[in-house]
């Protein structure tokens, strides 16, 4: 099936995305509040040494995310 | 702030997390400032007086930092339940909201929360000097004008225009403030309106959007009665509520309202280019090098709370034991001296030999934490830590807890999740402390060959490493077991700010670490003090007059023998703790601990280190009529005391069987025990401290020396 849209652990290094909305209404929440809102974009640049968790960039902010919250992200593609 | 009367004005400090608020609180408040606990929680929390020009005084308040009156921690939802309680005594009558102006956007929306309360409040941009170095221009104006509320540029870090901000500050307490909106930020929307108007009715709270963060708060906030809470639950019931679903939308609705401000009002907005943080956490990040970097700072912090601990340890104790000595010669002798000397001052000696280390750990941890490190270290070990029940941030308890478990136990309070934090506490003691360190050397010199294994490696050297590897695995699976156990309703989160790098705030630095210290002191040294004059009357009394018989007993064997004086003293010290009531406690836990392969001896030396392990070689040198406890002169005499020891615990037998105590069995048993066990009162006082009860404190002492009794006894079994 095709999907109309990714998540943030389908960005590559380096690769932005806008923000679409959200799966998960809790991390909806604590994400909207930490300045990740659908519209914005999103800039993956590292995953975690150990797996499960991802570095991204947030217009100018720094956010780290486990792997839930980052599959909770729906991106545009 | 408890102590404020009713009439001193009530400020309280709020943010996102990472705005800079310390330094502001700071700034604001000077060296005027305490930690206390707010009633019914058990975080602390800070506040400080500010003292204007004309003499007048109103109280500050360091709230935790949170993003939204949504809270998901249980740090952040003080923060909620204190601003929707205005019959709180801590209700603040005026709030200082702090911003970071570089990503002021993202910083308003809880400011709008609070404005719908209807609490008077200013806005304080933060960071003015970094702002301004990037080019960031606010129309501060404008700003002020759009959101209705008063804003100041401020700097926490050079004290920029705080003189601006008690200026405001006053008009706010004066209630003369230039602006003062009336109409809510937030339109509620038919159904939330629905909703609000039913709690009004029902509850009697007036303002509206208080109403409302009651219904979406009305299982947890503490204030609530019961009928309230039952009536709360049919309200967001019929009206088919959807708490969730509500928050998101109003949070976006919030930012669709206030982002055309901050555009109008922010000039020359700012660009993120590729900066010095990014570059650094390329590397400390990294795939390989950033694990590799954070072990090889680990070590080197390990490597510094030994070195440098070393000569103010030296000092404290030299001085002690200098002051001990002095006592003794100028008193008259009798009980009254020796609690005075061994009571008392043993206590306080007890309590300040911990300071260096504390005051290391707390200032390396601090440093880490200012200039952002830490976030980092949380982001790399999160998944790590969490297969053990844990968080990201435990990684620093649990190396911090390799020299000392208190200061460890203590830096977990920046771990957010309760359950993850409870975890973290109840697993840290585990690790080996460096207390652990003089008993691991003399069980294994006793006990253990000096042979290689395998042609290269030392048994000896394997086995003291093996104490630590258990350790660390002990601490993991009773994590992971915890984990399975506990279910918590807080959810956990990661979702983390990594913030930029900058240079530490010095200041705060050396307040956090005073604060530290402080608390220990007074917290922790209340109770080591109360343990130490038991344990001392323990060993110096014992039932009817059996120690003054003991000691006549010692006395003619040691004149029939010939003894020197020393070792005539030694005799009468030995026989003296047997007659004791901690000889007799020895003697009656002997049963219990037989199995393990103890005597009553080890009774005694374990029952006496239970208010600190190191207390366990004292205790079996006066035991095996070693001479004093206290440190020689030359490292050369303190090497011959501990052969000297060795040799005489090895011919120590069984009075029942006349078989060898310290066989291989015994000493391995021994070693495993006190890896294990949590012996360690100062440990216990922290952990009451920190979790705010007992249970967890005696669950802790529970688990630990039960899981060390079973292990020991198994050791013991396969070895014997």
């Amino acid at each position: 099936m095709l999907r109309r849209y990714k998540t943030v652990p389908d960005l590559k290094a380096h690769e932005s995305a806008a923000a679409i909305s959200f799966v998960d209404p809790a991390l909806a929440c604590k994400l909207t509040a930490m300045g990740v809102r659908p519209g914005a974009v999103i800039e993956m640049i590292r995953k975690a040494p150990f797996g499960k968790a991802y570095y991204i960039k947030v217009d100018g902010i720094r956010l780290a995310l486990r792997e839930e919250e980052a599959f909770s992200i729906l991106l545009e593609i | 702030m408890t102590r404020g009367d009713a009439q001193t004005y009530k400020i309280a400090l709020v943010g996102n997390p990472n705005c800079g608020k310390s330094t502001v609180f700071n700034q604001l408040t000077g060296l005027r400032q305490k930690t206390g606990n707010f009633p019914g929680v058990t975080v602390d929390i800070k506040s400080g007086k500010i003292r204007f020009a004309g003499g007048k005084e109103a109280i500050l308040t360091d709230l935790p930092g949170t993003y939204s009156l949504y809270p998901t921690s249980s740090d952040e939802k003080i923060v909620a339940a204190l601003l929707t309680h205005p019959t709180n005594a801590n209700f603040p009558d005026g709030i200082i909201y702090i911003a970071d102006t570089h990503h002021l956007e993202k910083h308003l929306l809880l400011l709008t929360q609070i404005m719908d309360l209807g609490i008077p409040i200013l806005l304080a941009l933060n960071m003015a000097d970094t702002a301004a170095e990037l080019g960031i221009k606010v129309n501060i104006a404008r700003l002020s004008e759009r959101l209705g509320v008063p804003v100041v540029f401020v700097s926490g870090r050079t004290g920029e225009n705080i003189d601006r901000l008690q200026a405001e500050l006053e008009k706010m307490m004066l209630g003369t403030q230039a602006i003062h909106k009336t109409a809510a930020f937030y339109t509620l929307t038919e159904a939330e309106k629905q909703l609000v108007e039913a709690v009004q009715l029902n509850l009697g709270t007036e303002n509206p959007y208080r109403a409302l963060l009651i219904a979406h708060h009305y299982q947890w906030l503490p204030f609530l009665q019961r009928s309230e809470r039952e009536t709360l639950a049919a309200i967001v019931e019929t009206k088919h509520f959807q708490s969730l679903r509500a928050q998101v939308d109003e949070t976006l609705d919030r930012f669709d309202r206030f982002t055309p401000f901050v555009q109008e009002s922010v000039q020359e907005a700012p660009t993120f280019p590729n900066t010095t943080t990014d570059r650094l956490d390329a590397l400390l990040t990294h795939r390989i090098g950033g694990p590799l970097i954070f072990f090889a700072v680990m070590l080197l912090m390990f490597q510094a709370i030994f070195d440098w601990s070393v000569y103010p340890m030296d000092w404290i104790e030299t001085g002690f034991s200098w002051l001990n000595d002095g006592l003794k010669a100028v008193l008259p002798a009798g009980w009254f001296s020796d609690l005075l000397t061994d009571g008392i001052l043993a206590g306080f000696s007890g309590i300040l030999i911990f300071i260096p280390q504390i005051a290391i750990l707390f200032l390396l941890i601090t440093i880490l934490e200012e200039v952002g490190y830490m976030s980092r270290v949380v982001f790399m070990f999160d998944k790590t830590m969490r297969r053990a029940g844990m968080n990201g941030r435990s990684v620093i308890s649990l190396i911090g807890g390799g020299a000392c478990a208190v200061p460890a136990i203590m830096s977990s309070r920046t771990i957010g999740n309760w359950q993850e934090r409870l975890i973290t506490i109840m697993v840290t003691p585990f690790i080996s402390c460096s207390a652990r360190i003089p008993v691991y050397l003399v069980l294994i010199g006793l006990a253990v060959p000096a042979i290689k294994v395998g042609g290269f490696i030392n048994a000896q050297t394997l086995v003291f490493a093996s104490m630590y590897a258990l350790g660390v695995i002990a601490a993991f699976a009773s994590g992971w077991a915890m984990k399975k156990w506990l279910r918590t309703r807080e959810p956990s989160f990661l979702a983390i700010e990594l913030p930029e790098y900058r240079m530490p705030d010095w200041k705060n630095v050396a307040l956090t670490v005073w604060e530290k210290v402080a608390a220990f002191v007074w917290g922790a040294g209340k109770i080591i003090l109360f343990v130490s004059i038991a344990l001392w009357g323990l060993s110096r009394f014992g039932p009817g007059n059996a120690v003054e018989t003991a000691e006549n007993t010692a006395r003619e064997k040691a004149q029939t023998t010939q003894l020197s004086t020393s070792e005539t003293e030694d005799l009468i010290a030995h026989h003296r703790l047997e007659a004791s009531y901690a000889g007799q406690m020895g003697k009656f836990i002997e049963p219990a601990i037989r199995p393990l392969g103890y005597d009553w001896k080890i009774g005694i030396a374990l029952l006496t280190s239970f208010a600190a392990r190191e207390v366990f070689t004292g205790t079996l040198a006066v035991l095996y009529n070693m001479g004093s406890a206290e440190p020689d002169i030359s490292s050369r005499t303190e090497n011959q005391a501990k052969m000297t020891m060795r040799a005489k615990m090895r011919e120590e037998t069984f009075s029942d069987n006349g078989k060898p105590v310290y066989t291989l069995a015994t000493a391995l048993s021994l070693l495993v025990f006190y890896a294990l066990a949590l012996q360690c009162m100062s440990t216990i006082a922290v952990v009451k401290r920190e979790t705010g009860s007992w249970k967890w404190a005696l669950f802790q002492f529970t688990f630990m020396s039960a899981l060390a009794y079973v292990v020991a006894w198994l050791v013991y079994l396969v070895f014997s």
